[in-house]
């Protein structure tokens, strides 16, 4: 009696459940299902085994093949060989280590996503035996449905969104990882070509080679910081004096001097962004403006000489980013107490002591997650450079297609688009994550806001 | 006794530096304005004898500061409040006459030959940049004694500086003249042709396809990627179950890579199921990555009161009903919000759709169709259509936003607190 009601306890330990449960839970380890079915979940129980079946044959006809064939990513190059039977020289298909690499990369994650629904089945078919054994009811299947309309409505809302993560980021992902970890650069191109696992040769290339990749590397990831804290910090400064501007007292027609601003906000940034550089050129409106004004006897290097070109995409960054900093700094701006300001003005306090002890104070409170995402979006910010410069001017110190302003996002874009060396592209793309972990997480540490999560509600 | 007089509306204590700078504006008119080649000019040489915008705008900045010292002079003897305005104005239209003038007297000069030589901005004497700087000065104090606010000057530069490239691509978009590389910023005709020549060259251009592809995906990304986001959000603030906090970091080390360092998989995963070069693959790849912008909305979801769903559970509401029939009707702000930042998201888009393309001209989307139009061996031929373009595409949007400006300044906002 008393072993009885001991294996009625629920337990998230396997192997007590194993130990626990009849003859029908350890069947349900091998086959799906089976406790389900034996406690009346007879559909839920025949879903569960429907997707094993599946799940079998597939790794059966293809999945177990492309498994297989991850280690080598393929052995058998496209080329010509003699057919013995005909006595000519026929083309091979050949092995195509990209499509390789993919077929393996998926048949992974679907094995990941049946050992997590092994899991779901086992617990499943343990509760489903609780209940029966208690003599409760078990719910139906017609329950569970309704069920996802309240307690697990997580597993309604959630399904789409995770698939989708799953299919379109998360497999990718790891696919572009592990081929930071292969030769698939410009020379290894399939069909035509095999390419294979090397470790982490381009890691050390691209950090520690001294060769013309690492003597690329540093100084684009020394602009990419210098860009991303310079860009990051005007705008938000400069964007904070634009909104205390125009909120201040006695500025008239707020709204129409905001609305000026925020039509550069509305327009698709590339639009703006395409504009602003066809303006910058040295054909271009401004260069041909400053002469007839007589600033300049000749075109002005904007976008074509190194210093000028990063001085240029921070100042049309300004351009861009302050509006955007302005509202968001408008909103908050209004949640100041009025009060405090009135206190500081009858203490005599000037507008700029009371910037410095009242709304700066307030803002980099409230702003700081704010800024450091901003700042990690200035890392990673594509559409100013690649529109604007796209890199430019190139230099033929740097590896083949980097110029002189890209950051290691639109390097990144350029490996993969223009010159296909899809391995450092998934390279820089891990360091780039790791710049932005290693951010994140000073964020975190910084702000209070993940631990009081609970707090508003 | 009298100069102490105490009149409403005006501040006093920067009456004096106001009078003095004024006045000594004027020595910018006596001393040289240029000089070039032991040649030399004042500001009267321009008045008289200078060609085009040049002339009256000397003019008026010369006449505009010696009446703004007289009024200073007027006011410093016997203080009125019309009489300090009329005097800001003055002193207003001398700083406006002298900051063009920094831009108009190349023409000016060189029109009317007074320097002998092609004029260049390092030729400007001592005159002009007193007159210049004084100015400022004048007008500063000026306006501070009358108790205006400064920052109005500050808001017209930034104002001029914001809107200049708008006011080009505008102005090129009805340029008669074709071509990128035109020497004048004034077109010599205008014209709609290039709006007509957008929409009517279908074979080589087609930008109304475009158009069309653009708001298909905007339209149909909005509705699905918002219902997406609300969905996650709501569950992930108002419900609590196991492995949520895992999820929520998923996400975040997700977010942590680059967005489109996968597309070249994503890619050929499309490819492998048929969707490459289409719209639909467009859509579907939105959509599948919606869930990552929940943050927002989950902020706001976090400041209603939990007693509300509660109060609703008790009366034996299902959460699914808690969120169908109380959070999403209160959530009217945040859900605009979603709809035009996935809206505006759809216009701007460019790297995925590019490369998604490829050379697929027919379904291409307006980004990576004016992208096109710019490229240099087109934008000689193309760049007045693609101003037409630009200003196509940004109408609506434009008029959407500003429309729709409060809620997106709330969701802004609201974006920093959670």
């Amino acid at each position: 009696m008393g072993e009885k009601t001991k294996s009625l306890e629920k337990s998230n330990n396997l192997l007590k459940i194993f130990t626990n449960g009849d003859i029908f839970t350890k069947l349900s380890f091998i086959i799906f299902g089976a406790a389900n079915i034996a406690h009346k979940q007879i559909v839920k129980g025949l879903v569960y085994l429907g997707l094993e079946v599946a799940y079998i044959a597939y790794m059966a006809t293809t999945g177990l093949s492309a498994m297989g064939m991850l280690g080598t990513l393929g052995t058998v190059e496209q080329g010509m060989a003699l057919n013995p039977a005909t006595g000519i020289f026929e083309t091979i298909e050949g092995d195509n280590s990209m499509l390789i690499l993919l077929f393996g990369v998926i048949a992974c994650v679907i094995t990941a996503a049946f050992v997590c629904l092994w899991l779901v089945t086992i617990y499943s078919g343990e509760t489903a035996r609780l209940l029966d054994g208690k003599g409760k009811r078990v719910p139906t299947i017609v329950d569970d449905v309704r069920e996802l309309f309240d307690g697990s409505i997580h597993k309604l809302l959630l399904a789409i969104p995770v698939i989708g993560l799953v299919v379109f980021t998360v497999m990718p992902l790891i696919y572009m990882v592990l081929m930071a970890f292969t030769n698939y650069d410009s020379s290894h191109q399939p069909p035509g070509n095999l390419f294979t696992w090397v470790g982490m040769d381009n890691f050390k290339m691209l950090v520690a080679s001294g060769g013309s990749l690492s003597s690329t590397f540093w100084p684009i990831l020394g602009w990419t910081m210098i860009w991303g804290f310079v860009a990051s910090f005007s705008c938000y400064f400069g964007g904070m004096f634009l909104a205390i501007l125009i909120n201040s007292k006695g500025i008239g027609l707020k709204k129409m001097w905001r609305t000026f601003f925020v039509i550069t906000m509305a327009i698709p940034s590339f639009i703006t962004l395409l504009v602003v550089a066809t303006m910058l050129g040295d054909r271009g409106i401004l260069n041909v403006l400053l002469q007839n004004w007589g600033f300049s006897t000749s075109a002005l290097p904007f976008l074509s000489d190194k210093t000028w070109a990063r001085c240029t995409v921070i100042i049309v960054n300004l351009w861009v980013g302050v509006p955007v900093t302005m509202l968001m700094v408008t909103g908050i701006l209004m949640n100041i107490p009025a009060e405090l300001y009135e206190a500081a003005r009858i203490d005599g306090a000037n507008p700029w002591v009371q910037f410095r002890k009242i709304t700066f104070p307030y803002m980099w409170f409230v702003t700081t997650p704010y800024l450091i995402s901003n700042l990690i979006g200035n890392f990673n910010n594509f559409g100013v450079i690649y529109f604007l410069t796209g890199g430019g001017p190139m230099t033929l110190d740097y590896y083949k297609g980097a110029g002189k302003t890209d950051l290691l996002v639109t390097w990144l874009y350029k490996l993969t688009k223009d010159s296909k060396d899809y391995n450092l592209a998934a390279t820089i793309g891990i360091l780039i994550f790791i710049i932005s972990a290693t951010f994140t997480l000073i964020s975190f540490n910084l702000s209070k806001a993940a631990t009081n999560e609970e707090g508003f509600q | 006794m009298k100069n102490n007089k105490v009149v409403i509306g005006l501040d006093v204590r920067y009456l004096l530096p106001a009078v003095i700078a004024s006045v000594a504006a004027l020595l910018g008119l006596a001393l040289p304005y240029a000089s070039a080649g032991g040649r030399s000019i004042t500001v009267w040489t321009l008045a008289g004898g200078a060609a085009g915008i040049g002339k009256p705008l000397a003019l008026i900045g010369a006449i505009a500061l010696i009446a703004s010292a007289a009024l200073a002079v007027v006011n410093f003897l016997n203080r009125s409040v019309a009489g300090v305005r009329a005097w800001v104005a003055a002193a207003a239209v001398a700083t406006v006459c002298y900051t063009v003038l920094i831009i108009g007297s190349k023409s000016a000069i060189d029109g009317g030959d007074l320097l002998g030589t092609p004029f260049l901005v390092k030729y400007f004497g001592l005159g002009y940049w007193l007159a210049l700087a004084i100015s400022y000065v004048a007008l500063i104090f000026a306006m501070k004694t009358a108790k205006i606010n400064v920052g109005y000057i500050v808001l017209v530069i930034l104002s001029i500086i914001w809107l200049f490239p708008i006011l080009w691509i505008l102005i090129t978009a009805f340029r008669a003249e074709s071509g990128f590389y035109v020497g004048y910023f004034i077109p010599r005709g205008f014209t709609v042709s290039n709006f007509s020549a957008l929409f009517s060259n279908e074979s080589v251009l087609p930008f109304g396809k475009w158009y069309v592809n653009t708001l298909i995906v905007a339209s149909a990304g909005c509705v699905i990627n918002t219902l997406i986001i609300l969905g996650v959000a709501f569950v992930l603030s108002r419900t609590r179950f196991t492995g949520r906090n895992l999820f929520i970091r998923i996400l975040m080390v997700i977010g942590m890579f680059p967005g489109f360092m996968s597309m070249l998989a994503v890619y050929n995963i499309l490819k492998g199921v048929g969707l490459n070069q289409s719209l639909v693959a467009l859509i579907i790849v939105g959509a599948a990555g919606a869930a990552m912008g929940y943050h927002i909305c989950k902020g706001f979801f976090d400041t209603m009161p939990k007693a509300m769903d509660e109060a609703a559970t008790i009366d034996g509401a299902t959460k699914w009903q808690l969120f169908t029939k109380i959070t999403a009707p209160l959530s009217k702000p945040i859900i605009i919000y979603t709809v035009l930042t996935n809206f505006l998201g759809a216009w701007s888009d460019y790297i995925f759709p590019s490369i998604l393309f490829g050379d697929k001209q027919a379904n291409y989307t307006v980004a990576v169709g004016l992208k096109w139009m710019t490229e240099s061996r087109r934008i000689d031929t193309y760049y007045t259509q693609f101003a037409a373009g630009a200003v196509t595409v940004a109408v609506p949007i434009v008029v959407l936003f500003i429309w729709l400006q409060r809620y997106y300044v709330e969701g802004l906002s609201g974006s920093v607190k959670g």
